[in-house]
């Protein structure tokens, strides 16, 4: 985008400027994926020399084979697939209902301190605590495993969804008050649209606690999945697949991170104006 | 003077809070005539601002009459142009929340934001403007409700001072082309004074009128040409010992 649209008009002073914050983003750039080169064959070096015991620490080549293998005779894209759906569904429900909850709670203010202790009690109680009882409840399956990304991510979406809603300017309440909008005209004009940039940093931490339940949920009951396969390779020592599951794990992870960064690009729009 | 379009009458508004009572104004009697431009000075705390919302029914005074016979646009201390939206959706918030965005409507807030010179910039965002242009979108974001009365608090505190100087003369120009009846709140005496044709002297808290003045200049009016007519001078001692301020 630097090199791009360079005018000709521009002054050699800019153009130097230009070229030397292109160079840096560049260098940044390289040095980032030298890093990842350089772990991958170190990694591998030290497998072949005997520095390590790749039966122990894995190698990228086993890793490699153990993708291909996996994808031919162990049906990886289901594996996938189960994670993957889970997780989307867990986290979407998360946004959801506690956008919704949050929404109740910023309605009625003598509701939200009713229960604002619960809300604290919740939030601080390590949630995978909760997994045998929603096995118990739901079975050991699907359901107790993206109930368990819910119970996750949803405390967390209502207390910062809540905290965006009430740190709105309550001078622009004021304005809309002027031309006398009710309740619900001031959630949809002025504090849901404000607290947009709140709500997406939310989304953003919800990805990765959507993740923590999916995996955990997996480890207690399932028959498919990353996460059973990382706990079934643990189980059968074969650290390959564990290692590979976990690199495909966080190659995952990374890409709806990115998904939620564009989502951001497209609703903050105009901060970009 | 029986031409009036805002009459209150024996108000008084007392604010509470858990640590106490707090009296804001004290039976407070004026009248405000069609088509006129009333300023309100008083030192910061007077009730000033408490006046503009009894008028425009965000609070409910805890005692006396108000009686205000036509619809009511407020204007705050600041633009709060919503970031998010352009300027015409800025301009048309009022009519949005009020669900009276026709058509003819919009066109009639397009046509304001090109006669004031906000034309190119319809589909800005707030961010892209001066604060002086930011603050005549604002204006018309009140104007565009077709109000009868205008309450404007502090309208250009937050200008620097020759944008301030110059978007009061615009502004009073809009307020008397478009034939609007005003009340305009300031604790700036010599803005008061060139803008106003009366003005309504309040006391320290609790508020109570101290006095109303009838501004009269000679030569051309408009605050700009007020500010050097020979009577300013005048008009503002006189304030100013009304006011009694002491450091």
């Amino acid at each position: 985008m630097y090199e791009a649209e360079i005018p000709e008009r521009m002054s050699k002073e800019h153009q130097a400027y230009l070229k030397k914050v292109h160079q840096i983003n560049v260098s940044v750039r390289v040095c980032q994926i030298m890093i990842v080169v350089a772990f991958f064959g170190l990694w591998e070096l030290a497998g072949d020399m005997k520095w390590i015991d790749p039966f122990i620490l894995s190698q990228p080549s086993r890793m490699w084979a153990t993708f291909i293998q996996l994808l031919h005779t162990g049906n990886l894209m289901y594996h996938i697939y189960v994670t993957v759906y889970e997780t989307v569904v867990g986290f979407l429900l998360g946004t959801v209902l506690g956008t919704l909850i949050a929404i109740v709670l910023w309605w009625s203010d003598y509701i939200s301190r009713i229960l604002d202790p619960y809300l604290v009690v919740l939030n601080s109680l390590p949630k995978t605590a909760l997994g045998p009882i929603f096995i118990v409840w739901m079975g050991s399956g699907e359901a107790a495993i993206i109930t368990m990304a819910l119970a996750i991510s949803i405390i967390v979406t209502i207390i910062s969804v809540l905290n965006g809603f009430k740190e709105v300017d309550e001078d622009e309440i004021k304005l809309l008050k002027t031309f006398g909008a009710n309740r619900f005209q001031i959630l949809q004009k002025v504090v849901f649209p404000s607290s947009i940039p709140t709500i997406i940093s939310a989304l953003k931490i919800n990805i990765g606690l959507s993740w923590v339940g999916v995996i955990t949920g997996e480890f207690l009951v399932s028959k498919a999945g990353l996460g059973f396969l990382i706990v079934y390779g643990g189980q059968i020592f074969k650290l390959d697949m564990v290692m590979t599951s976990v690199l495909i794990l966080s190659i995952l992870a990374a890409l709806m991170y990115i998904g939620v960064c564009y989502l951001e690009k497209f609703f903050l729009r105009w901060k970009l104006a | 003077m029986d031409d009036y379009i805002v009459s209150i009458k024996d108000v008084s508004m007392n604010y509470h809070t858990i640590d106490g009572e707090t009296k804001a104004i004290d039976k407070i009697s004026f009248d405000v005539n069609k088509g006129e431009l009333l300023g309100i000075v008083g030192p910061s705390g007077c009730g000033k601002s408490t006046v503009l919302s009894l008028i425009a029914g965000l609070l409910e005074p805890s005692s006396g009459e108000i009686y205000v016979g036509g619809k009511v646009s407020y204007m705050l201390q600041k633009d709060y142009l919503l970031a998010w939206r352009t300027i015409l959706q800025n301009a048309v918030l009022g009519l949005e929340i009020q669900k009276k965005l026709t058509e003819e409507n919009k066109n009639y807030v397009i046509d304001m934001l090109r006669k004031y010179g906000l034309g190119d910039f319809l589909n800005h965002y707030p961010s892209q403007l001066s604060g002086g242009m930011r603050q005549r979108v604002a204006l018309i974001r009140t104007l565009a409700v077709k109000p009868d009365i205008l309450l404007l608090d502090e309208p250009f505190s937050a200008l620097d001072y020759q944008t301030r100087l110059a978007i009061a003369d615009e502004v009073w120009k809009i307020i008397k082309y478009e034939e609007k009846t005003a009340l305009f709140v300031t604790h700036d005496i010599s803005e008061a004074i060139s803008m106003s044709d009366r003005i309504l002297v309040l006391s320290k808290r609790p508020g109570r009128v101290i006095s109303i003045h009838e501004i009269k200049t000679s030569g051309e009016q408009g605050p700009l040409n007020r500010r050097k007519a020979p009577e300013f001078r005048d008009y503002f001692n006189e304030i100013w010992k009304e006011l009694d301020v002491h450091v």
